[in-house]
Order: C-alpha cells, then sequence, then structure tokens
C-alpha cells in the first residue's frame, strides 16, 4: 500500500467575467500518481502545469475561487483527514522570507508549529527547536533560536523552513521549489541536508521543481504535469533514458546541456487555454507528433517499472 | 575592440559593488559574465551601458572614452549599445502597443518616416518570430518569452554593435529559454551583433558564450576561453561553483567541493583575496593582499596565490 494515492484529481477555478457569466478554469484535469514509504517523488512542469496547485490541494490549502471538483487522496490508507496534515503531512515553502514571521524570533516559531499540533510544554518545544536546527546544520543552534528572520541569510532562512516541516517528525513532506531563490553553491548544501534528514527518518518527500537537474539527482521517481495533467511518470533513470511522451522528450531537449550536444529543436506554442481546454490530448497543439487520433482522449500507457505515458503513440516513442 | 573597461569600481554607500574589474570584448563576441547574487555582474551591466555612473575606472566604446560622457554625448552612442533585461514584465511600458515599443527607438536615432519605420517594425517583428497581430496588442496580453521576444527586437531596432544581455531567459519556463536561446544564436551569426551574457546559469552561459568571466564579490576571479575554463577551472572557487551545478542526468557523477559558509557582506570587504574566508585551500598570505591574475595558458587566468605551488585544486 502506497503512503499517499491520489486518483483523478481535479480541480476547478469559478468566477464570472465582467458580463457576468461563469467561466471555469480547469486547473487540475485528473491528477493521479502515489508516493510509496520512503521515495522521493519529483514534480516537474512549467508555469501554470499545476505542480504548487496540487500541492495545495494535497495540504487542504486551496482558497475559493479554487475548488476540488473530483478525485480522491488517500493517505496510510485512509482518505486524507485534516488532523494529518502539519504533523504527518507537512510542507516546506518556496520563499524563505516571506514564509518567517518578521516579528517572532525563530525559537518561537519552531516552537508554535509544535505546539499547534500536540500538547508539549514550551520548555521540551524549545529544546526540541534547538534539536531540530542542529540537525538541519545550522551553527550555534542556541543562539540562532533568539534570531529575527531578517538576521538570516537566504540559505539559513531555507533550512530553519525545514527546520519548522520536520519538527513534527512527518511521514510526508512536500518541497515546493525549496532552493529556487538560492545561490547554486547553497541550494546543493540545502538539498543535500534536506535528503540526508529524509533518508534518516525514512519519510517521503514531494519535490516540486522547474529544475531537471535537481530532479535528476535528488530524485527516485518523477512526475512531468503539462496543463493539470500528468503526461509521464516513472522511475527517474527510465524517464531520463527512455522518454514516452513528447512533452518530457521537448523538455528534456531544451537543457543547455542537450542543446550543445544536439541543436536547437524546434519547439513552440504556449500551454492550451485553462477555460477553454480542447477534447482530447491536451498537448496537442504544441506536439510534433500530433495527428489525428489525438482528438481522442489518450490512454495512459503502461511500462515496466511503473512508467506511464499520456499519449496514443507512446509505444512507438 | 567594441568594449574595453578597465580598473572598474562601483560603489553604492559603503557598499563595495564593483572592486576593479577589467574586461574586453571584441567585435562580434560573445562574453559571459557569471556569478551568484552579489557578485556585481548586474551592475557591471548597467555601468557599461552607461545607467549608472561609475565611481572610478574607465570604459571605452569603440574606442572612446565613455565613462563620463554627457548625457546629450551619450545619446547618440545608445543605438549602438543596448540592453535587455531580465524581467520582460518590467521592461515595457504597459500603456504602450508592441507596435509603438519598436516604433520609439526608431523614431529616436534614425530619419526613418513613417512608412518605412511601420515597414522596419513588421521585419523586426518577424525577425523575433512574433506574430504581427501582436504588434497591436498591449504587454499585458502578451507572455513572457514573447515579450522577451520584443524586447530583443527593440534591442535590435537600430542595429547596435553591443547588447547587454542580464540574465535574459531566466524568468522563462525552460521550452521557452531554449526558443529565446536559439534566436539569440541566428541574430548573433546574421547581425555579428557582440553580446555581453549575464547569468548565474553556467549550462546556459556554456551554451552560448565564447568567452567567460567569473566574478564573485564584485573582482574577477577567472576569465578564459568558455571552454578551457569549464574543463579545468583553476581558481577554488570557479571549482566550487561549477561543481555545485546539477546536470539533468542521473548518470552524471558529481564531485562536489563543499564551502565553508555564504558570500559574505560587500559592506567591510577583507583587503586580500575575498574567496579566501570561504576557500578550503587558503593560507594567511590569501588575506594579506588582493592577488594578481596568473596566466594559465592562452587567454586563461585564474586571480590565486595557489597556482604557482600547484595547490589551488580542491580534491574530493
Amino acid at each position: 500500500m502506497s503512503l499517499l494515492s491520489v486518483e483523478d484529481l481535479h480541480v476547478h477555478f469559478a468566477s464570472r467575467g465582467m458580463d457576468n457569466q461563469l467561466r471555469v478554469a480547469r486547473a487540475l484535469n485528473g491528477v493521479s500518481f502515489e508516493v510509496e514509504e520512503g521515495e522521493v517523488l519529483g514534480l516537474v512542469g512549467e508555469t501554470g502545469a499545476g505542480k504548487s496547485l496540487t500541492a495545495l490541494a494535497l495540504l487542504g490549502l486551496l482558497q475559493p475561487p479554487a475548488v476540488v471538483a473530483g478525485g480522491s487522496i488517500r493517505f496510510d490508507g485512509e482518505p486524507l483527514s485534516p488532523r494529518v496534515r502539519g504533523t504527518r503531512l507537512t510542507m516546506i515553502p518556496q520563499s524563505p522570507h516571506t514564509s518567517l514571521d518578521p516579528l517572532t524570533r525563530i525559537g518561537d516559531q519552531i516552537v508554535r508549529m509544535q505546539r499547534e499540533h500536540a500538547s508539549v510544554s514550551k520548555k521540551q518545544a524549545w529544546e526540541r527547536a534547538r534539536e531540530m536546527l542542529a540537525e538541519v546544520r545550522i551553527p550555534a543552534p542556541e543562539e540562532r533560536l533568539r534570531a529575527w528572520p531578517h538576521e538570516l541569510s537566504g540559505g539559513m532562512a531555507q533550512r530553519v523552513l525545514i527546520a519548522m516541516a520536520l519538527v513534527n517528525r512527518p511521514r510526508l513532506v512536500i518541497a515546493d521549489e525549496p532552493t529556487t531563490g538560492l545561490d547554486v553553491t547553497v541550494q546543493a548544501e540545502v538539498l543535500d541536508t534536506l535528503r540526508e534528514l529524509v533518508r534518516a527518518h525514512g519519510m517521503s518527500a514531494i519535490l516540486i521543481t522547474h529544475d531537471l537537474g535537481i530532479v535528476a539527482h535528488y530524485c527516485d521517481r518523477v512526475a512531468v504535469m503539462f496543463a493539470g495533467v500528468i503526461a509521464e511518470q516513472g522511475p527517474v533513470r527510465a524517464v531520463f533514458r527512455e522518454q514516452r511522451h513528447p512533452y518530457t522528450r521537448s523538455l528534456i531537449a531544451s537543457t543547455p546541456k542537450r542543446i550543445a550536444e544536439r541543436g536547437f529543436r524546434e519547439m513552440g506554442g504556449t500551454p492550451p487555454d485553462l477555460y477553454a481546454l480542447p477534447e482530447g490530448c491536451l498537448y496537442r497543439d504544441r506536439c510534433v507528433r500530433a495527428a489525428d487520433i489525438c482528438v481522442q482522449p489518450p490512454p495512459n500507457m503502461a511500462f515496466p517499472g511503473k512508467h506511464t505515458a499520456l499519449c496514443h503513440f507512446a509505444a512507438e516513442i | 575592440m567594441i568594449l574595453e573597461v578597465s580598473g572598474l569600481v562601483k560603489r553604492f554607500g559603503n557598499i563595495h559593488a564593483v572592486n576593479g574589474v577589467d574586461f574586453h570584448v571584441a567585435a562580434g563576441e560573445a562574453v559571459g559574465l557569471v556569478g551568484e547574487s552579489g557578485s556585481g555582474k548586474s551592475t557591471i551591466g548597467m555601468l557599461v551601458t552607461r545607467l549608472i555612473p561609475a565611481t572610478a575606472g574607465t570604459i571605452r566604446f569603440e574606442g572612446r572614452d565613455i565613462t563620463a560622457l554627457p548625457e546629450a554625448e551619450m545619446r547618440p552612442l545608445r543605438a549602438k549599445l543596448q540592453i535587455v533585461f531580465q524581467d520582460p514584465w518590467g521592461a515595457l511600458n504597459p500603456r504602450m502597443t508592441i507596435r509603438r515599443a519598436l516604433e520609439e527607438p526608431l523614431k529616436l536615432h534614425t530619419g526613418l518616416d513613417t512608412e518605412s519605420r511601420s515597414a522596419r517594425v513588421r521585419e523586426l517583428a518577424q525577425r523575433v518570430r512574433l506574430p504581427v497581430a501582436s504588434l497591436e496588442r498591449f504587454p499585458n496580453e502578451l507572455s513572457g518569452g514573447q515579450l522577451q521576444r520584443v524586447s530583443i527586437a527593440r534591442a535590435l531596432a537600430t542595429q547596435p554593435k553591443l547588447i547587454v544581455l542580464d540574465e535574459p531567459t531566466s524568468s522563462l519556463d525552460l521550452s521557452v529559454r531554449a526558443g529565446i536561446l536559439q534566436l539569440l544564436d541566428e541574430i548573433r551569426r546574421e547581425t555579428g551583433v557582440a553580446i555581453v551574457f549575464i547569468s548565474h546559469d553556467l549550462e546556459t552561459v556554456e551554451l552560448v558564450t565564447d568567452r567567460v568571466l567569473v566574478l564573485y564579490l564584485g573582482n574577477v576571479v577567472e576569465e578564459g576561453a568558455t571552454r578551457a575554463l569549464f574543463a579545468n577551472p583553476a581558481h577554488p572557487y570557479t571549482q566550487t561553483l561549477l561543481s555545485a551545478s546539477l546536470p539533468p542526468d542521473p548518470d552524471a557523477v558529481l564531485r562536489r567541493h563543499p564551502v565553508i559558509g555564504e558570500t559574505p557582506s560587500p559592506i567591510d570587504l577583507p583587503p586580500g583575496c575575498a574567496f579566501a574566508s570561504r576557500c578550503p585551500v587558503a593560507i594567511p598570505s590569501c588575506r594579506e593582499a588582493r592577488p594578481p591574475a596568473t596566466p594559465l595558458g592562452e587567454a586563461h587566468s585564474a586571480a590565486c596565490i595557489r597556482i604557482a605551488e600547484g595547490a589551488n585544486l580542491l580534491t574530493s
């Protein structure tokens, strides 16, 4: 049994236009994936593909006008309950400096995180916060507990957020672009720390990123999102070696390394309009392989090793 | 030489942003400026295009000293010296149609009449593969990739000799980014324009440039032909930086060099090597004086005193 299993998740945004007509943007269109115990899943895709939205839906943090329009989320075999969120399922948000409360010392924020979800004494929680800062390799944790967020560098602030997400010992942590604003040298160290802790405590993680390098080196499996569907998913090695979906193929071909090796490949177009999604394959307007059959909904073709691709031609690619 | 910069210094109050940088760009050449935040790369871009004044040093454009040229004399030169910024949403006037945005530099810098301007605008739009219909649109109606194409078209409008590109693809998605890089590649081949490509993305710099300068806290720590420098980085900082990059290939072996801490504040710079506080092979004399550039072969040099004894190479 998988730790997390998401099935056919749909999220819609409903709004009224200037003409008072109801317009619905279909942002997630049947997302299904699983996360196994101890596994790191990379969720990649471009802006608007629905990566962060998937995370927010899992955490129950969707705000109107976004609504879950269908599908199920099961955690540890049970329908995901709100009690799980913040304790067994937590999140590392994207921008370190806007995610910390600027008027509260670091230590108090980590204490609050614990006391919100369990009855522990302030003293115990403070002690645990110190341990946690040491675990995420913040030097001089005792002093840092009394620091204000603005006194921390970007890398340190990101480590504090990791500490906050892991302090309640979750079984699954969702990291949404955890290193996007950081310098490359710092990024690598923060990712190393995260990976070590995830392994040491037997946790699972979902790593949301647009960086294929991070996926290649820090994830076990990868799910590639496009227009609110998972175009392809599978073990990282298998997907990098044999892309089964034309979108994954074009993504990998767009990395500077591949361009240097093989030259520029034509790719164009923009993601489809979420207010007026076409029938059939959502990628077909951009796809080099598109054919008449692509107006039919594509099958989710399966390949060895839990590798699947949502494409009529997946077996031929 | 299109651009020659020597002893360039820029201070913002007590912040030492650029601390004595020398470099040059030959006609048609693509030179990369790489570094992390606070390295001074964007400041250099704004200094050489005279968007901000230099504190010290000289900037020569086509042989002419433009460091302190009065704005009235600078203006005609701006046609030949263009810049494209990272954020295309912020770079275009939201109340101007794309057509007007592209026409503006033509009005300012050329004597073209209305009809030939209109023809030139269409030609530019086609060149950057912008649908002609989008000329009548406003910036908020276009995607980021399309807006960056508009910015590039606007920079090209007056047939410049040099374009400074400051992180031109950093805010764009991967597949859109590839399209912009391809466009730049075509434009270089066709027009022979020289470019200064500023980026923190090592892989993109490796793809785009002929020569590269690695910056750290406002100093050039290493420079050389892109291929040579990426193959044999000599400065401990360059080695660390390159080792931290994550190639999009799960089978690529990573040989990561750990560093100590993060980039220090550019307010109180130490007298010696700026990287000494984080460098695993630093010795006491590194902190005494600024290390001179040590030549390492053709057009490749690094500012590290440990090269002489061969102790600059990081292991592990």
